[in-house]
């Protein structure tokens, strides 16, 4: 009889047995139900773009001379967590026949100082070292390793925007 | 594996010994009321994570602190709740350790020879109502600056010191960025320093002495 008592309890899980493990499942639950939205929160903003694009109006189109690279300068606001900066973005704009415009950033691809625009031989000019762009922005000399940026332009009303942010 | 390990480790640290004495612990037969003292040590352990996240965005200057709490609020993943738990965290810890010193009390578990596992416990109180009023100006909206002003001045009117007690807090005249300052290195330094030793001490003596038996009238 008591042989048999003793057999069922070994096969069953007793009461103790059973508060302990309860008690590690519940603690795990709340472990992990702090664990994920701390990691997401920690991770999160990290993660998420910065990078909004939108229109960005520069000018007028009538600005801009038939071969000659135009610079404009537009203010934008930044946002970096909670602090929301002005920055200013200077944009080479260049056209051929009045009708199509190509939009390029003045900041160098190399290190990123800012390329200024050579009548005399119809080039940009990085000074910091050397770089030097043909009229399109493609790289004839030096370090850097690609083309200016570029962006997307498109002209309304006889302005020009640009796709940035 | 695993307890191959853990039995690699309890040659070396003896780990099952300090665990037992933690966990396995004989205590009297007891009530649901002996939980508040654990239930305040959970949430303490709450508003310590919570308040450690809470860091990582927040900044305790006049220009910053409000938006970067509408930042952890509105934009952070998941920092809605974090800062919703340390919120009402907050709340819990002073019923919860309320709770407890009435409990404590209406036991009569303060009498010998548990006295100095008592007056720790009267320090942890002071301390806990300390993160309650310093961790309330760190939002610095309307709130939390007018709850501090009056705060302050209520400590103004002691005789004597008031005024300077005042000064103090405030670190000069008026509710400034250095008072800002100075509550927020008290909330997340001096406090925590403070919380952590008395709480180290309140756990070794219960652990130590054990917890009182429920009173009741022997035959």
């Amino acid at each position: 009889m008591h042989g048999e008592e003793n057999r069922a309890e070994e096969n069953s899980i007793s009461r103790r047995g059973f508060l302990g493990l309860a008690t590690w499942a519940i603690g795990g639950l709340i472990g992990a139900g702090m664990a994920i939205p701390a990691v997401a929160y920690i991770v999160g903003p990290a993660l998420q773009s910065t990078k909004s694009q939108e229109w960005i109006r520069l000018g007028s189109s009538t600005k801009v001379e038939p071969g000659l690279p135009a610079l404009f300068k537009a203010r934008i606001q930044r946002k970096t967590g909670w602090i929301v900066n002005e920055e200013e973005l200077s944009v080479y704009v260049r056209t051929d026949d009045g009708r199509d415009f190509v939009a390029m950033s003045n900041v160098c691809t190399h290190l990123g100082c800012r390329v200024r625009w050579i009548a005399d031989q119809q080039q940009f000019f990085c000074p910091c070292h050397n770089g030097v762009f043909d009229k399109d922005g493609d790289v004839l000399a030096g370090p850097p390793p690609r083309p200016l940026d570029r962006y997307e332009v498109k002209v309304e009303d006889g302005q020009i925007f640009i796709l940035g942010g | 594996m695993v307890g191959k390990l853990a039995g690699w480790l309890d040659e070396r640290l003896a780990w099952r010994r300090v665990w037992q004495a933690i966990f396995l612990r004989m205590v009297p037969k007891v009530n649901w009321w002996y939980t508040l003292g654990s239930a305040t040590l959970f949430v303490a352990l709450n508003q310590g994570i919570t308040g450690i996240l809470l860091t990582l965005y927040y900044v305790p200057t006049p220009d910053h602190a409000y938006d970067s709490v509408q930042f952890i609020t509105t934009e952070v993943p998941a920092g809605w709740l974090i800062r919703g738990l340390h919120h009402w965290g907050a709340s819990a810890m002073v019923v919860l350790t309320v709770l407890h010193m009435l409990r404590v009390i209406l036991y009569g578990a303060y009498k010998y020879p548990r006295e100095v596992t008592w007056l720790t416990g009267v320090g942890l109180l002071l301390v806990v109502l300390g993160f309650g009023f310093t961790g309330y100006l760190l939002p610095w909206d309307q709130k939390a600056y007018w709850a501090t002003t009056v705060g302050t001045r209520i400590a103004g009117v002691a005789p004597l010191v008031g005024d300077f007690i005042l000064r103090v807090m405030r670190g000069g005249e008026g509710l400034t960025a250095v008072t800002l300052a100075r509550f927020f290195g008290a909330h997340v330094w001096a406090l925590p320093v403070a919380l952590f030793l008395l709480l180290l001490i309140h756990l070794y003596l219960v652990i130590r002495i054990g917890i009182s038996a429920v009173p009741g009238r022997k035959g």
